[in-house]
């Protein structure tokens, strides 16, 4: 399928910017949004995670020939996030810097092992405070 | 019985830091667990914290093989989410540059698997080709490594001498074309090491996320260069060289047929460099706003997500470099192979550990 195709499948309001297509998702349709985006022939490329006031907003992108397809949600403090992983073994190591960084937590995975921290660190060290040198 | 070898984190192949453990029926591999973040420096961390004048040089120093790209792609996402004009001949500069660290890359990984391989000779060859290139970026930029050639809205220095660039890209072309090639394709010793080992299916390369040239060795036909223009690739005639098979012999075809297109590349720029200016003068904040920004590296796509909120600092600055997309795929490249083969395998993703862990 190519981008358009995608998009339509998926559903929903899409939005174009400069850098590509987003939408946003409702956490209880990732998955299946995810599995659509396999069957169709997209590439996963990243997950970005970013703070939102107490909250944080987590986007999952593919690329579909050169066009970037980026599904956005908001997570609530203490909420889970489904994982990908057993969709897409590419996004094992995306989820497990995202509870490095953020302390964001995956449902779903037999564990989520820390990625560039050691055993035993705290996760979420991004979100140690500016005055923190 | 199966058995379990540590390996690393440090290696006798590879000069970074990565830990894989390796678990073997007798000599056959059968599976392999990876360990990276050795070389974790919070540089997404640090992003935020200093200003977008100091984190351009910040992101110079994600990788010290491509460094451009990183600094490169840091003011394009800036650039974009301020709509920044940067002049032609500036986006001619910039592409000049990448395509150079573009050579010197790929040189260096094939110096690299030359000396895996054995081949002590072809190890030297690459590595004085290489010298060549370096030659030319020092020259263009004072730097052999970290060019410091990005700002916002452009570059910092000029090509003085397009003539010598030339030469010396015809020259690295020649002996890339009568020499590395030849002995890359036909030297049965490359062969037998090569040929067939290490393959990553199509199907895996997908499922992982594969990038760059060790996707396109699988038959992925991907390539932001052409598929997502930037700079002034559009305007550009070259080739994506693909390949089928997936082997360590794969990736080297493909490596070797890029460097012959990064020369045409350079050459078709300094055929077309426009004259005018170099950047539209000093920029040290950006409105509000957030992109994505991809480009095409020597290892593949890098990815960052940049987020700015008006101020002189950036909000969020993500970066997804592509060895962190491709290392996982040594997982299933190694399955099946003889555990003496595993540097070759891994040292065919030409990895880099440093920016992977940024």
């Amino acid at each position: 399928m190519n981008a358009q195709d995608l998009r339509e499948h998926l559903g929903g309001t899409w939005t174009v910017r400069p850098d590509g297509w987003w939408r946003p998702m409702e956490l209880d349709r990732l998955r299946s949004a995810a599995a659509g985006l396999k069957t169709g022939g997209a590439r996963f490329v990243a997950l970005t995670v970013r703070p939102d006031g107490a909250s944080m907003k987590l986007a999952w992108h593919w690329d579909v020939a050169g066009t970037l397809l980026s599904l956005e949600a908001g997570l609530t403090p203490g909420a889970e996030i489904p994982s990908l992983v057993d969709i897409w073994p590419g996004v094992d190591w995306a989820e497990r810097e995202a509870r490095d960084y953020y302390a964001v937590n995956f449902s779903g995975r037999n564990d989520t092992p820390p990625l560039m921290l050691r055993e035993g660190d705290a996760p979420g060290v991004l979100l140690r405070g500016k005055d923190v040198q | 019985m199966s058995y379990r070898i540590p390996i690393g984190p440090y290696h006798i192949a590879l000069d970074e830091p990565y830990k894989i453990e390796v678990e073997c029926e007798g000599e056959t591999v059968i599976g392999a667990f990876l360990k990276v973040g050795y070389n974790f420096r919070g540089i997404e961390w640090l992003a935020e914290r200093k200003n977008i004048t100091q984190s351009i040089a910040l992101m110079e120093r994600v990788c010290g093989i491509c460094s451009n790209v990183h600094s490169m792609t840091f003011c394009l996402a800036l650039e974009r989410i301020g709509a920044i004009e940067v002049p032609p001949r500036a986006q001619h500069i910039r592409v000049l540059m990448a395509e150079l660290e573009r050579l010197h890359s790929h040189l260096l990984w094939a110096g690299v698997a030359a000396e895996l391989i054995g081949f002590q000779t072809l190890f030297m060859t690459c590595f004085n080709l290489r010298e060549r290139v370096m030659d030319l970026l020092e020259s263009i930029s004072g730097n052999r490594v970290n060019y410091s050639m990005n700002r916002i809205g452009g570059v910092n220095r000029d090509i003085q001498d397009s003539q010598a660039v030339r030469e010396g890209v015809r020259a690295v072309r020649n002996a890339v074309a009568t020499s590395l090639i030849p002995i890359f394709t036909t030297d049965r010793g490359v062969a037998g090491r090569c040929r067939g080992v290490g393959v990553l299916t199509r199907a895996d390369a997908l499922a992982y996320g594969a990038v760059g040239p060790v996707a396109r060795a699988s038959g992925i036909d991907q390539d932001l260069r052409r598929d997502a223009p930037y700079l002034i690739y559009d305007q550009l005639e070259f080739a994506v060289p693909i390949q089928s098979g997936g082997s360590v012999y794969d990736r080297i075809v493909v490596r070797a047929l890029e460097i012959l297109e990064s020369c045409g590349i350079v050459e078709q720029v300094l055929d077309r460099l426009p004259e005018g200016r170099l950047h539209g003068g000093d920029i040290y904040t950006v409105p509000a706003g957030e992109t994505v920004m991809r480009i095409e590296a020597p290892r593949g796509e890098v990815f960052y997500f940049v987020a700015s909120d008006g101020t002189d600092t950036a909000a969020r600055v993500k970066v997804r470099t592509p060895t962190f997309a491709n290392i996982p795929t040594v997982v299933p490249m190694i399955r099946g192979a003889v555990l003496a083969d595993i540097p070759l395998i891994q040292g065919s993703l030409d990895p880099c550990y440093s920016c992977t862990d940024r």
